[in-house]
């Protein structure tokens, strides 16, 4: 069985632009991630952790296209994502961030229905498919389907936004700090309905976050970013043991 | 040609009064608030200056008509240069004529008796509406005259500003007087770009003043009006009685002026201010000092 | 005489010259809008041009409109004297609102809308037309509100090259000195300008979505 996602050398580069004295120094060609490789089976949940400016979130984007990587390959179920249009292989990625982005003028119904609505699903299947979701993330369609997004809680939100990833059932889901905007109760109550969800969809994920608790709670391996490089990849086991002065530093704030 | 005083005209004007209050034995010169107006006002100001060696005082660029006279009637101002056209229609109310000689002297007469106003001898040009066309058109079909464009009316296109085609004297009598049918009602719009217009070729005759500077410049030529149809508008130095009394020799050096401004001059000085925006001083002593035929 | 009486006495001039007028605005904004909307749509995807092309814009908006005329009068088929001329002139003049507000409504979209648009796979004709147009639409129809109004009222000046209008009135009114004239054109146009008004804000406020 081929893993839903393959990463290999994988790394980028600010475009070298002209470069000005003073303020920031040096930016061009700047390496954002450097050389990073790891696999996320099926079911599997892999946790990028790592501190703000450390390459996480670049590399999610490096992964859906969203930002063009300068080295390294990706393969997606066994595809080459740079053999695929961007856009076709961005409906085949779950894609959920902190801020979830919702479309403020579509319904709960048609923000969810996005993806397969782009690839051409005739309507009753969307609507259907809809219901399934919504339901699966704790949300009554009867009750939700036809609000707005200001109708709703930050974790109503949040459970719309991660219903819309799951909409065209993709073999990987990226996640950039989906709960860091919640408040803490919300947040927790999120995390246990997540965990709940990992074994049942049988996806690759790869979840970033800062929070080094959530880290250990939801993945099922840990990949520690720093400084561009992915410093240590184990399971949480293995993380709470390891004597990288890095890993140390996270256990330390835990 | 007659106008009405705005708010900053009017406080031009008041103040030009209190400043006039406890002068001493000089002549004041006023003019109107348009360039051909200030240059005359110059060239009789410095010709005094030159010839009886009195000071004078300018007070230029007053406004309308109505100002004008009121600060001349009222002693503010010893003289200024007006037209007898808009003498006659303007300030003594009286419907527009068209013979030049009966003009004047009726102006002439009237007032004398109602203000101890004096009207000098005119420069010799008149400042009005010029029937134009370009040179190549002029030369080609073979016009001089108004007369002569009922031939080609019937396939000419017309452009004319809003007030030739409004006033009495304007565009509809001028099409009565000549027999003129052009090939569409004539184009109205704004004056300045009328001359535009002509030398693009996108009109083929406008009515401009007949001493304007873009006439020359543009390569225009005016066409005579031989049927004596536009009132005439000749300037003439306008100057209170009491002052000629006094000073006989100011009435002397104007005299020297008259006749001496010719259409075409006065549109080439007209240019040197509002086209090449040369200095009104300079102009005025240029044109004085330069040789006389 | 009094105003109503002119009206009276010109309705068929009257009507003629509103109609005119009407077309000359008409004809005018919607060429500003097809022109304006991709012009803004364009700078939203090239950043860098942004600044020579607002400013130019800027820049039209500056220029007399006798001195526009004068430019534009020897110029091959945009210029002449006529409703040609005086159209250029009014979409020059419209083009600035509709051009800043078009960039400056789809600029102002939640950049994590964007995102996510993106991420789940739009394309970026899919992401203008089902998220940037809909959303930045209350901000472009401003733009469209403030250069139609103000084109009611500079679409006056078409008068000064021919292309007629209610700035006939105007015109004419100002050379012999007649107020009644001057407002027998001024007052129709600002009844016009204001009717502008209305109508675009009552769509502004049907139609366009409104953020929380």
């Amino acid at each position: 069985m081929t893993a839903a996602l393959e990463v290999r050398g994988l790394s980028y580069e600010l475009p070298g632009r002209g470069t000005r004295d003073g303020g920031r120094g040096r930016e061009g060609g700047r390496a954002l991630v450097q050389d990073v490789s790891f696999t996320v089976g099926a079911g599997e949940t892999l946790v990028l952790l790592g501190r703000s400016g450390s390459g996480k979130t670049t590399t999610l984007k490096l992964i859906n296209r969203l930002l063009e990587p300068t080295a390294g390959d990706v393969r997606v179920a066994g595809e080459r994502a740079a053999d695929v249009p961007a856009t076709k292989l961005r409906r085949r990625i779950g894609y959920v961030i902190q801020e979830v982005g919702l479309f403020p003028h579509f319904t709960v119904e048609r923000n969810v229905g996005l993806v397969p609505r782009l690839d051409g699903w005739p309507p009753p299947r969307i609507a259907a498919r809809v219901r399934e979701l919504l339901t699966l993330v704790g949300l009554d369609p009867e009750r939700f389907a036809a609000r707005y997004p200001h109708e709703l809680s930050g974790g109503q939100r949040q459970r719309v936004g991660v219903a819309r990833a799951l909409a065209a059932d993709p073999p990987l889901l990226l996640l950039d700090e989906p709960f860091g905007a919640l408040d803490p109760i919300t947040r927790v109550e999120l995390q246990r309905e997540f965990q709940a969800l990992e074994g049942r969809l049988g996806k690759g994920m790869v979840f970033v976050t800062h929070d080094v608790r959530e880290g250990l709670r939801l993945g099922t391996r840990i990949g520690l970013m720093h400084e561009g490089r992915l410093a240590f990849l184990g399971t949480p086991e293995e993380f709470r043991r390891s004597d990288h002065p890095e890993c140390r530093a996270f256990m330390a704030a835990a | 040609m007659a106008g009405k005083m705005t708010v900053g005209q009017s406080i031009v004007f008041v103040a030009t009064l209190l400043a006039g209050c406890g002068r001493a034995d000089r002549i004041v010169v006023g003019s109107k608030n348009f360039s051909e107006s200030d240059l005359l006002g110059e060239i009789v100001a410095q010709q005094i200056e030159r010839r009886t060696g009195l000071p004078v005082e300018r007070r230029f660029h007053l406004g309308g008509t109505f100002v004008c006279h009121h600060a001349i009637t009222s002693g503010q101002i010893d003289l200024y240069v007006e037209y007898t056209g808009t003498a006659y229609t303007a300030v003594l109310k009286f419907p527009p004529a068209h013979d030049a000689d009966s003009v004047r002297r009726a102006v002439t007469a009237e007032y004398a008796r109602r203000f101890g106003l004096t009207w000098g001898k005119p420069f010799g040009f008149n400042n009005t509406f010029a029937i134009t066309v370009r040179r190549r058109d002029a030369t080609r079909y073979g016009l001089t005259r108004i007369a002569d464009l009922a031939r080609v009316a019937s396939r000419w296109k017309a452009g004319f500003g809003y007030e030739f085609l409004e006033r009495a004297d304007g565009f509809r009598g001028l099409a009565d007087a000549y027999g003129l049918r052009f090939s569409a009602p004539p184009t109205a719009m704004d004056l300045g770009l009328t001359y535009r217009a002509l030398a693009e070729g996108k009109v083929d005759v406008i009515a401009g003043n007949s001493t304007d500077g873009q006439i020359e410049a543009l390569d225009l030529v005016v066409l005579e009006d031989d049927r004596h149809y536009f009132p005439p508008y000749e300037a003439a130095p306008v100057i209170r009685q009491a002052v000629l009394d006094a000073h006989p020799e100011v009435g002397t050096a104007l005299a020297l002026l008259a006749g001496r401004i010719t259409d075409a001059e006065m549109r080439r000085l007209n240019a040197l201010a509002d086209v090449e925006h040369k200095d009104i001083a300079g102009i005025a002593r240029d044109w004085l000092q330069a040789p006389r035929p | 005489m009094s105003l109503l009486a002119f009206y009276a006495r010109n309705a068929q001039e009257v009507l003629g010259l509103v109609a005119q007028h009407l077309y000359l605005v008409a004809v005018s904004t919607l060429l500003a809008f097809a022109l304006g909307i991709p012009l803004g749509i364009v700078l939203t995807r090239r950043p860098a041009w942004q600044r020579p092309v607002l400013g130019l814009a800027n820049v039209f908006q500056t220029v007399p409109s006798l001195a526009l005329f004068g430019f534009l009068i020897p110029l091959p088929f945009i210029g002449g004297i006529g409703a040609s001329t005086a159209i250029v002139a009014l979409v020059l003049y419209a083009l600035l609102p509709i051009v800043r507000n078009t960039y400056t409504g789809i600029a102002g979209v939640d950049p994590a809308v964007r995102e996510a648009g993106r991420g789940m796979g739009m394309t970026d004709w899919q992401l203008l037309t089902q998220v940037e147009l809909p959303l930045g639409f209350g901000v472009i129809l401003a733009g469209v509100r403030v250069a139609t109004v103000v084109s009611v009222g500079t679409a006056t000046i078409a008068a000064a090259i021919g292309a007629g209008g209610l700035g006939v009135y105007i015109f004419r009114g100002v050379a012999v000195v007649d107020d009644t004239l001057i407002l027998a054109g001024a007052l129709p146009a600002a009844l016009m300008a204001l009717a502008a008004d209305g109508l675009l804000g009552l769509a502004e406020r049907r139609l366009a979505w409104r953020g929380k």
